[in-house]
């Protein structure tokens, strides 16, 4: 199953210019959800005012040169390796489903776009990437589901109860699960459940990316502008009014925080 | 007064939620973030302040007397041993103060009692506690009073 | 309703609370009962629970007497003489002889402490009070009892003592329910110890916005300490001993610090030094009392009050001398960050730099607890070395209720002990508590399954109240069936504000209005049987309340009772408004009949057992 591409044989059944179309809309409505819930919230008006205020009590102005290492370093570290979570299995769990979903998303659109024709012969990596995307996703996202989820976590809430919170995760390992149950029936010829899965599959997507405006999906925009907003504060010292660190020798080792949040 | 989140910097870890000691931050439905949800009954403790790893939480001072454009921020940091705060009046005016939190390793020096060494039979029946008489560093016993200069009512 | 699961846990020593008197008993307990299963239920979350959760810049009680600064009986004299005469002065002295010691552990482990650079020794603010760094301190010794314990539950919120069935007045644990999960816990024990929270809230605050939760003693102290007793059926004293507070505006920021080591001074609007105007009105009232050094506490409240009354305010407190010392300007900021940070954020919102602005302070409304310069609480027998015959019944801060003990705010006529002498009134307490088992007190304790299925419905009634009473609205908060927590708290402190010595009459009351009050009352507690509470939070708000309430009928009654003066500037009997040492010298008890719901009370005499004049050689 890895190394079947999947939209190929569905290309057998169902146009490829078909396929393209649908992926070029989720494209749309991602661009459109995101642009409508900025309009409505007015969070840029927000982002720049309050830029503008931190830099009235900013020590000193960055060089563009400056600026420029801090942006990068924010992408390499911050972003790249979801920091803001800390040491612990949320990281894990947010850079397993973090990468998983933008392996999956890319293998999607390649394949897609790239070997869905007739007679065209889909190099197995795109494949296996696809499916090891999803796969990914899947661990991150129902260890996240089950686990960690501090409503679930810190709260005591049953990992089963829903929230609107829930509508991206939730609508994330729907694709990525329907998604793989899909590729397996259909490269083992069960083509009612194959059928099945499809459906949901699309579903899912629809889901996914329709409710950009109510979800939490546009925040892996947000995020990283408002980590590098953060580390350009603390580089030119006005730091969200917080003191500067401590000058002081790293000797007491943890108190309270050396433990989980977890405490009833 | 009440504690607020900011939306950039919280990421939902739950450590504010865990430490409050009146349970009034919790886990917005919506967004999966904290948020105060009691204000009226916010002491302004700033356990939540100081809990979270990423600064996320910050007070604004009770609306009932507080006017606004002033912000109390802090950073304590274990490893260090210290707590720094940032205060910064409405007119613009920053003071900024560090202190100890602790002079040892957390913890270290605090006695696993089940381990030290046992009281000596009838012990139990003095008036001395767990290191007593010689944590008190005084040259004798436990001070006490006889009770024949006990005397009822008013006395002086 | 839904089903909620029931966790049962055996122990021997159950501590009721983990602030700092249940932290020190948790602690001692192990070295006593080694073999001991100690358990210790706290209501949110050990590690910043409790008054102390954002820390304190002072120890105000420490003797000192390695180094002959103060001796247990100075101890004594200093809180008879702040509380009128009306003290327990056996459990200050007890407290007083062991507290030094206390200290010293909380300097080993970690505890920053002020030198005094000179001499070395911990730097005093006063006679009394030593500095520390205190932001920590609550951690500090949370882990101290973490390291005893068997085990610490958290979020737990106790409701209810269980009572042994086999022995008359015998206790045999306690019962609460998880915030978080939403379980029934039943904890049976041949012991329990009360150091649950004082009351604050019982009164109307100040502030009745967003600003109810600056209260000046923990907005989450509702009373436990007192309700679970009473409940019970266990004898309280001294309950018509309510606090008032002067301190700064609005923030109720301490004022310790500045009067004793910035040595900064009160003055009115005119500039004037007013406590000297209100002497011969004091003496009338109180007689040679006002004569006494330092004055007490309520009689400094009561010439601000009576200032105030007469057109004088606002009063100040004269920083702008002080301040212009770097150092002293540090403390008095640090002061604040490291124990009511609210105070800081309050002069940061006002631009009060008290460099150059002199604060407005102000007497805060009333609350109930037992550690500071105030001593409601349980009657309990006090040592057998100090105590007179009518203090004593066998175990040291053993209520009247066999194997239910005491420590911190808990404990009556124990005045001036606050947290260091809170967390060791809690070792006092494990150690008799340990003791009581070890002599075979605690054999064949037999609470039944109906005893907590009983609790168990009483506890969840409120969801119960709240799901069911929806039906009959559309929504919101109104409804004619149930009342919400803040809605019964709110009613509560109106009544105890305008009938029973709060600020809406200048804290007067008399006869009539107690007896108006008492009535309120009692409506309240049969309406409180229809609180509704729509989660576990909620439902944690309704106990909080029921609890008050609780507290607050007996605060009532106790005022009632006491038919003087004692302590002008904390509260006024309008119809005996003088002291009156002839018949009122003496403490005040009470009992509530479990069954009737009756409060009996009587005087019991007060034992002076130190002296006023001798002074012990220092050592």
């Amino acid at each position: 199953m890895m190394s079947i591409n999947p939209f190929s044989v569905l290309a057998e059944t169902i146009s490829p210019a078909a396929i393209q179309f649908f992926v070029l809309a989720m494209i749309a409505l991602i661009i459109i959800g995101t642009i409508i819930q900025m309009i409505h919230h007015k969070n840029v008006t927000y982002f720049f005012n309050n830029a503008k205020k931190a830099k009235l009590s900013a020590d000193r102005e960055l060089g563009a040169a400056e600026k420029t290492s801090v942006i990068l370093k924010t992408v390499v570290h911050d972003i790249a390796t979801t920091a803001e979570l800390g040491a612990g299995k949320r990281r894990v769990a947010h850079v397993l489903g973090m990468y998983g979903t933008i392996l999956f998303w890319v293998a999607s659109v390649v394949m897609v776009f790239c070997y869905t024709g007739k007679e065209i012969m889909t190099p197995t990596i795109w494949p296996m990437i696809w499916h090891i995307g999803a796969i990914m996703t899947c661990v991150g996202g129902y260890w996240f589901w089950l686990f960690l989820r501090v409503d679930v976590l810190a709260e005591a809430h049953p990992w089963y109860r829903i929230i609107k919170a829930d509508l991206f995760v939730l609508a994330l390992l729907a694709c990525a699960t329907t998604g793989l149950a899909w590729s397996y029936f259909q490269s083992s010829n069960s083509m009612g459940l194959s059928y099945l899965f499809l459906i949901l599959f699309i579903t899912s997507n629809i889901v996914l990316f329709g409710g950009v405006y109510w979800s939490k999906f546009a925040h892996m925009f947000y995020k990283p502008g408002a980590a590098i907003q953060k580390n350009l504060a603390e580089a030119d010292g006005s730091r969200d009014n917080l003191p500067p660190l401590a000058d002081a020798p790293k000797q007491f080792g943890l108190g309270i925080k050396r433990e989980q949040p977890k405490h009833y | 007064m009440s504690t607020f989140v900011y939306m950039t910097r919280c990421d939902g870890c739950g450590h504010c939620v865990d430490i409050c000691p009146s349970d009034i931050m919790h886990i917005d439905e919506n967004i999966r973030r904290a948020v105060n949800i009691e204000p009226n009954f916010c002491w302004e403790c700033y356990s939540c302040v100081k809990a979270c790893p990423n600064h996320a939480i910050d007070v604004r001072g009770y609306a009932d007397f507080a006017p606004m454009g002033h912000s109390v921020r802090v950073r304590r940091e274990e490893e260090k041993g210290t707590i720094s705060w940032k205060i910064k009046f409405r007119n613009g005016t920053t003071k900024d103060f560090v202190s100890p939190i602790t002079t040892k390793p957390w913890g270290k020096f605090i006695p696993k009692l089940a381990e030290v060494d046992k009281p000596n039979q009838g012990e139990i029946n003095s008036q001395r506690l767990y290191t007593e008489p010689k944590g008190l560093n005084i040259d004798g016993d436990l001070p006490s009073v006889p009770k024949d200069s006990f005397k009822k009512g008013v006395y002086y | 309703m839904a089903k909620h699961k029931t966790h049962f846990e055996d122990c021997d020593v159950l501590v009721v609370g983990g602030g700092m008197a249940g932290t020190g008993a948790t602690f001692e307990a192990r070295h006593w009962g080694r073999d001991m299963k100690i358990i210790c239920v706290e209501k949110a979350n050990i590690d910043r629970s409790g008054a102390v959760a954002q820390g304190l810049y002072a120890i105000n009680c420490y003797m000192g007497m390695q180094w002959g600064e103060n001796q247990p009986e100075d101890h004594v004299r200093y809180a008879r003489n702040d509380l009128m005469g009306m003290v327990r002065e056996d459990l200050g002295y007890d407290m007083a002889r062991h507290v030094d010691s206390t200290v010293h552990m909380f300097d080993e482990w970690g505890l920053p402490m002020m030198k005094n650079e000179k001499t070395g020794r911990y730097l005093r603010e006063g006679k009394w009070q030593i500095m520390i760094h205190g932001e920590s301190y609550k951690p500090i010794v949370a882990e101290a009892a973490k390291k005893s314990a068997d085990k610490i539950y958290n979020r737990i919120m106790i409701t209810h003592l269980l009572m042994d069935e086999t022995q008359q007045n015998r206790v045999g644990g306690a019962v609460g329910f998880n915030m978080r999960t939403g379980d029934f816990h039943v904890f049976r024990s041949k012991t329990v110890i009360v150091a649950a929270g004082g009351a604050s809230h019982i009164f109307k605050p100040r502030a009745v916005g967003e600003g109810m939760g600056r209260t000046w003693y923990a907005p989450w102290s509702n009373g436990s300490a007192y309700a679970l007793p009473i409940a019970a059926g266990a004898k309280m004293t001294q309950m018509e001993n309510r606090i008032v507070l002067c301190r700064f505006k609005d923030g109720y920021g301490p004022v310790g610090a500045y009067f004793l080591h910035l040595k900064t001074y009160t003055q009115n609007a005119n500039g004037e030094n007013y406590e000297k105007k209100w002497y011969d009105q004091t003496k009338e009232l109180v007689g040679e009392y006002i004569d006494h050094h330092p004055t007490p506490t309520c009689l400094r409240n009561h010439a601000f009050i009576q200032e105030t009354m007469a057109g004088g305010g606002p009063i100040h407190m004269v920083t702008t001398e002080a301040f212009q010392d770097p150092h002293l300007e540090t403390v008095g900021w640090e002061n604040f960050l490291g124990m009511t940070v609210g105070q800081a954020v309050v002069w940061a919102s006002q631009n009060i730099d008290p460099k150059y602005t002199n604060p407005e302070l102000t007497t805060s409304e009333p609350y109930v607890m037992g550690s500071h310069a105030t001593c409601s609480g349980a009657w309990v027998s006090g040592p057998e070395d100090l105590s007179p015959p009518e203090y004593f019944w066998g175990y040291n801060r053993m209520l009247t209720i066999d194997g239910l003990f005491g420590a911190g705010d808990t404990v009556g006529g124990s005045a001036h002990k606050f947290s260091s002498g809170s967390f060791t009134e809690g070792r006092l307490a494990a150690k008799a508590a340990v003791k009581y088992i070890e002599d075979k007190k605690a054999e064949g304790i037999k609470v039944s399954d109906k005893q907590c299925e009983d609790f168990k419905a009483t506890v969840y009634k409120p969801l119960e109240n709240y799901t069911v009473g929806q039906n009959e609205i559309t929504g919101g908060t109104v409804s004619p069936s149930y009342i919400s927590p803040i809605q019964g708290l709110q009613r509560l402190q109106r009544i105890m504000d305008e009938y029973v010595g709060g600020i809406a009459t200048n804290y007067m009351t008399n006869g009539n209005m107690l007896k108006r009050g008492l009535e309120l009352l009692a409506w309240l507690e049969e309406d409180l049987e229809n609180v509704g509470a729509k989660d576990y939070h909620e439902l944690m708000r309704a106990w909080e309340l029921k609890h008050r309430a609780l507290t607050s009928q007996c605060v009532t009654e106790h005022t009632m009772f006491r038919e003087e003066t004692r302590w002008p500037g904390y509260y006024y009997r309008g119809d005996h408004m003088k002291l009156d040492d002839d018949n009122w010298h003496c403490l005040t008890v009470s009992r509530r009949d479990p069954k009737t719901g009756k409060f009996s009370l009587e005087k019991v005499p007060v034992y002076h057992i130190v002296d006023e004049n001798e002074k012990k050689k220092a050592s």
